[in-house]
């Protein structure tokens, strides 16, 4: 059936590329944006006025869009492939590499690792797999075409962030997670990134004082091969496949951390959600922002909660102090968060009200006790144990870490110098 | 750019093209999905290349227009300016318009169906 579709002109460039990756532009008419939250007289003047990108009237076009007859070309569209990637680029000296890389937009603008063959085979060795195992496919956007990767494709993103071989196996399980941390929308998306079970301890994580601050290795590169990899294997193309209208810093590093389950008074996310106490997992969540932080009981959290859900609300991850699931559980008798998660959910009377909505994971080193609200959904857990060689997790003779928060039991009362 | 200095070879970062195109969620998805790389529906582009337009109207005297908002902010408010333009300026056209049952990425088949019963084209609108 003839289809005349109607989108904003800001959308011009973007749905005639996606027009050229599907094989079909279609007859757009494009009025000026933006359309939502205007008075009805300026939607008036849009429809009555031109299209701004053909300069013709917006309705007339709308109609030659359904009555006229289709051209050569439209009858036999078809679909552009986009060509395969080579393995190696061509051989130059660093700068130009270094520039290469940026100008083409492959990194997140700070400087980078630069895959080397060397480089990519030493991350190689942190997991069994084979370089040319796939692992899986990533689009940022919801329509184009996915991109599929290798465990090597990964494992130059990985490169490039700076990890070491030893944070391999979580990289790869973001990987195959299939899941970009920065999903194209207007709305500007983050995500979040929370490590359970034994590999935390081993590669130095940290889910103490500072988890979520620029003050651990571990936290800071894997947090930031996740976004290499949305941009490089996620195609991620400002404009094009990338949307964000005003962006978001949180997805620089994802706020990539670990859960405190040393000093969690319940169960460890992961084993909450089906995995096994002793099983390594990453635990991805997707939102916007983080909306606040605050202290105090469950009645302090309802009330926020009411306050701060946003255009979008519904759902809530809170990542808390220990001492905060300590006084929830002893103070006001939740052993089971879920069981608080239900009630904070009963009391919202939220569109959705499901208690699977409102989640929380415990972070942090017992310094104060606060909560911080996020507007984030859990999506998924993904074991990292598949990803580690059978030998156990590939170290360095000297593994990379950065100074731990300073105890105050050793006597220094933090003071080093 | 300069080429002084000594060369290294480097891995390329960017994934290969898999064929693999996301598509409209299905009508029972829940609307998360449409991120969610697990539940959402796939098209290929095989089944992608196989799409043609549909031939063109002669002329719209007569016909029925369905007038489908898609449902992002503002879209109720310009489809209907829409269906009064066609009142005022083409009053032989018949126009329906429409509101999508769920979001703008979820499929609608009850409503194609009735297009496809009861009337002649489409606008869609408003993306943005």
């Amino acid at each position: 059936m003839p289809t005349a579709p109607i989108t904003t002109a800001r959308f011009a460039d973007y749905v005639q590329r996606d027009g050229r990756s599907h094989g079909m532009n279609l007859r757009y008419s494009f009025p000026p944006y933006p359309v939502g939250w205007v008075s009805r007289e300026t939607l008036h003047g849009y429809v009555q006025g031109n299209d701004p990108i053909s300069g013709v009237p917006l309705m007339e076009e709308v109609i030659s869009a359904l009555t006229q007859p289709l051209t050569e070309a439209e009858k036999h569209s078809k679909l552009v492939k986009r060509p395969l990637r080579t393995r190696l680029l061509e051989p130059d000296t660093e700068t130009n590499l270094h520039r290469l890389f940026l100008e083409n937009g492959w990194t997140d603008g700070l400087p980078i690792i630069l895959p080397t063959e060397e480089r990519v085979a030493e991350m190689l060795t942190g997991t069994d797999r084979d370089p040319q195992e796939f692992v899986g496919m990533m689009s940022v956007t919801t329509h184009e075409e996915r991109l599929q990767y290798t465990v090597e494709r990964v494992a130059v993103n990985a490169v490039m962030a700076g990890a070491r071989p030893e944070h391999f196996p979580v990289i790869l399980a973001l990987g195959a997670s299939g899941r970009p941390s920065m999903p194209s929308s207007t709305t500007s998306f983050a995500s979040m990134m929370v490590v359970n079970g034994p590999i935390r301890d081993e590669i130095g994580m940290n889910y103490g004082l500072g988890a979520l601050s620029p003050v651990n290795y571990a936290n800071s590169v894997i947090g930031r091969a996740w976004t290499l990899m949305s941009i490089n294997l996620g195609d991620v193309r400002p404009g094009a496949t990338f949307t964000a209208s005003t962006g978001t810093t949180i997805n620089y590093n994802n706020m990539c951390c670990a859960e405190n389950e040393e000093l969690s008074v319940w169960e460890p996310f992961h084993a909450r959600k089906g995995f096994k106490r002793d099983e390594s997992t990453v635990s991805l969540f997707r939102g916007w922002t983080v909306l606040g932080f605050n202290t105090g009981p469950v009645q302090r959290m309802l009330e926020v909660m009411k306050n701060l859900s946003g255009p979008f609300g519904g759902a809530f991850t809170f990542v808390i102090d220990p001492l905060v699931a300590k006084s929830l559980k002893h103070e006001e008798g939740y052993d089971d968060p879920m069981e608080l998660s239900k009630w904070l959910v009963e009391k919202m009377q939220t569109r959705f009200g499901r208690p699977e909505m409102v989640n929380f994971v415990v972070v942090g080193g017992e310094m104060n006790p606060m909560w911080v609200i996020t507007d984030f959904s859990y999506f998924q857990s993904t074991s990292i144990d598949p990803w580690i060689p059978k030998s156990g997790i590939r170290k360095d003779e000297r593994p990379l870490r950065m100074p731990e928060a300073v105890a105050s039991a050793d006597g220094s009362c933090g003071i080093s110098h | 750019m300069s080429k002084k200095g000594p060369t290294l070879t480097v891995l390329d970062p960017v994934g290969q093209p898999s064929g693999v195109f996301g598509r409209r969620l299905d009508v029972d998805s829940p609307p998360w999905a449409i991120h969610d790389p697990e539940n959402q529906p796939r098209d290929t582009a095989e089944a992608l290349g196989a799409m043609k337009m549909a031939p063109r109207l002669d002329s719209l005297e007569g016909k029925t227009v369905y007038l489908v908002n898609t449902g992002f902010a503002g879209a109720k408010e310009f489809m209907e300016e829409v269906q009064d333009w066609f009142t005022r300026n083409r009053p032989s056209v018949k126009t329906e318009l429409r509101h999508k049952k769920t979001s703008m990425f979820t499929d609608d088949p009850e409503l194609w169906a009735e297009i496809k019963k009861n009337g002649d084209a489409v606008v869609f609108g408003v993306g943005g």
